[in-house]
């Protein structure tokens, strides 16, 4: 391999140097929020009140990540079982299949994305109702 | 056109061929083990189908055999042969082909590792991914991942109390039937 | 052999110079390979295992994730190969949506590319910028699809959600601008005199036998030969586009490098037509449960073309609701394997990275 002497190839990677004279594609986080696109799948809602329990979100996650469960929260009269779905989250793989075949359309997928926590148990989530 | 040709020419020449035609660029022949590498070497030959693209294999755990499929292109790329044929699950065995195409080498050593065929003649059978491996090939059939997972990895705990919605609410609706039945015997 | 000169280094898995969780034994005599060994085992995570355990809807989830960078060709293929056996048809719409999708996607892959590339060589500035300019695009797959990098979205049967209201404009102007970033790319970087005095006449591939050893995308157009399966085999709608296959002569890596950066152009002008062309209708059939939904006894073979190459997929059903065998043949497990380690042997030490990126190569594809 041989060094040629290339002076366009040399001058060329100059027009970097336009660089200085533009806005920053990063936007500096905690001040300025990214708005996240309408319909982002994030973090998964509830509507109890239109909850029936029927665990049909349960039977399609091949991943197991939803159970069904005993709550003390309110919850919808035509609700059978009485059982509503929660979710961990080390499993889940937002593929939103679960919200496909929801017969109420109860269980959505919020915009909201960021979890921080320092427990390993807080994975398990229970969804909110909204 | 001279597609039906060659279809009419392969089974003139090797009779127990079975020939199907599934797309507009893709036929698939079905033949015994023993005429696999003639036909290979034969459309090779006649008809430019040089490119072995793929090596895939099928267990049809039902029917006690493993579906080898050799996916030939032609050199212009513009039609696919699936050239199929059954080996025995028991002794799989299969003559190599990685002397004529260097490619198969590495894809009959993946298939080795998979399924346990062995390929006569293949250099370098060697692990390819799985280190230590001591079960069964895990993409035959009777390799059961679930139960592995069981035997092998521990779950996340807080799960435990995952209820049973069918049972749940047959039970609820059996109590609630009892309750009205003694509802109506008090009035 | 065993002079103070001679030594065997790992090359990866722990490397920024490697392209994914894989490592290449190197012996080297000074700086010179004289033998390469690929080895793979870091990240099996057994994916056609676990597809003949789900439904095919279930499964639908998980093929995207066969490749990293560019997971849409996946979901096209899976989608196909289903559609193929279970004797569908796409409406039109939603076969435009999916060429879109994959042409964005196409093109999010070739930055990507164009990153790892110059980083491998220490052009670290033009490898932020392409990610930059490649989370614009990601921007907009958020928008449709819901997700960044994960679709979700090819659907067997159609697509999952329509076009936003003033999604095709949005593309349109992304599009205008990308062109123009294409331009200072060219300079800082393809025309860069560091960037060709390293790439030319580096890995040079010999034409006559490239083809019969199954290499495919990049490698062939780079010393050549004109293979591109939407032109060889059309799939959806790419026989109604109007493109050219870019081809260089040499073979060398940076033959590869021009290749890839006219595709870039040749999807921008891909996405316009589309856009232009866009059909009303329908964009999804009506699809039965998951658990209703069978598949019959056949097998077929199915193949697009993703960034890096042919991609394809074989896929036989046997008359449940589970898929009894899915294959997946992406470019890797062969440019990974027959290719690199013939490649590499005479090359310089510093040149691994350099080869191995123009190579693309993703071990996903190598332990389905």
């Amino acid at each position: 391999m041989k060094w040629q002497i290339d002076i366009e190839g040399t001058l060329s990677p100059l027009a970097i140097l336009g660089a200085f004279f533009q806005k920053p594609n990063t936007i500096a986080y905690p001040t300025i929020k990214k708005t996240t696109a309408t319909g982002y799948r994030g973090f998964h809602t509830n509507v109890l009140a239109d909850c029936i329990g029927c665990a049909n979100c349960q039977d399609v996650c091949m991943n197991d990540a939803i159970d069904m469960i005993k709550s003390d929260q309110e919850y919808n009269k035509k609700n059978a079982s009485q059982c509503i779905p929660r979710i961990d989250y080390g499993r889940c793989c937002w593929c939103s299949l679960c919200t496909d075949v929801c017969p109420p359309d109860s269980l959505k997928l919020d915009e909201e994305y960021i979890g921080v926590s320092k427990h390993a148990s807080d994975f398990i989530y229970m969804p909110k109702n909204k | 056109m001279e597609e039906s040709i060659m279809n009419q020419t392969i089974k003139n020449k090797f009779a127990s061929a079975d020939i199907e035609i599934k797309r507009t660029d893709l036929s698939k022949v079905i033949i015994s083990k023993e005429r696999l590498f003639k036909l290979i070497a034969f459309v090779g030959k006649e008809y430019e189908y040089k490119i072995l693209n793929a090596i895939t294999c099928c267990d049809w755990i039902e029917e006690e055999h493993f579906a080898l499929t050799y996916i030939m292109s032609t050199l212009d790329r513009k039609h696919t042969l699936m050239i199929q044929t059954m080996i025995g699950r028991k002794s799989a065995t299969i003559d190599t082909l990685s002397l004529e195409f260097p490619q198969a080498n590495i894809m009959e050593r993946d298939l080795h590792e998979m399924y346990g065929i062995d390929f006569v003649g293949h250099p370098n059978l060697r692990e390819l991914s799985l280190e230590n491996w001591i079960h069964t090939p895990p993409l035959r059939r009777e390799f059961d991942t679930l139960q592995f997972v069981n035997e092998n990895l521990t779950f996340r705990e807080g799960r435990d109390d995952n209820v049973d919605t069918k049972a749940e609410a047959k039970r609820l609706r059996a109590i609630k039937k009892a309750q009205k039945k003694a509802q109506d015997a008090n009035t | 052999m065993q002079t103070p000169k001679h030594i065997t280094i790992f090359h990866g898995p722990q490397h920024p110079g490697i392209t994914g969780n894989m490592s290449v034994e190197l012996d080297l005599m000074g700086e010179t390979i004289q033998k390469a060994t690929t080895h793979v085992g870091y990240l099996h995570r057994g994916f056609e295992k676990l597809i003949e355990r789900r439904t095919v809807i279930q499964a639908f989830t998980i093929v995207c994730r066969i490749c990293v960078p560019e997971p849409d060709p996946n979901e096209a293929n899976f989608a196909l190969a289903v559609e193929e056996l279970a004797k569908m048809e796409v409406p039109v719409r939603a076969q435009y949506i999916r060429v879109l999708v994959l042409e964005l996607s196409r093109l999010a892959a070739q930055f990507l590319w164009m990153a790892g590339q110059s980083g491998s060589i220490g052009l670290y500035a033009v490898g932020q910028w392409a990610i930059a300019d490649r989370d614009l695009i990601l921007d907009l797959f958020e928008e449709l699809t819901g997700a960044r990098v994960y679709h979700m979205y090819i659907y067997p049967g159609g697509v999952r959600r329509d076009l936003p209201e003033g999604f095709l404009q949005r593309v349109s102007k992304l599009m205008v601008y990308l062109k123009k970033r294409l331009k200072l790319y060219d300079d800082i970087f393809i025309n860069n005199a560091s960037f060709k005095n390293r790439a030319i006449g580096v890995g040079i591939i010999d034409a006559s036998n490239a083809l019969k050893q199954g290499f495919v995308g990049q490698v062939l157009r780079g010393c050549g030969i004109k293979a591109d399966v939407r032109k060889d085999a059309p799939y959806l709608i790419y026989d109604k586009l109007e493109f050219e296959i870019p081809t260089q002569q040499a073979g060398d890596v940076y033959a590869r490098a021009l290749v890839r950066r006219a595709e870039m152009d040749q999807s921008i002008h891909i996405l316009h037509q589309v856009i232009e062309q866009m059909p009303q209708g329908d964009i999804m059939l009506k699809m039965p449960t998951h658990r209703k939904f069978k598949l019959p006894k056949d097998d077929t073979w199915v193949k697009v073309e993703s960034a890096r190459g042919e991609f394809a997929y074989y896929m036989a059903g046997d008359g449940s609701e589970k898929i009894r065998r899915m294959q997946v043949r992406g470019p890797s497990l062969v440019h990974a394997y027959t290719l690199l380690e013939k490649l590499l042997v005479g090359a310089e030490l510093s040149d691994v990275a350099l080869i191995m990126n123009s190579l693309g190569i993703c071990p996903p594809e190598i332990e389905r």
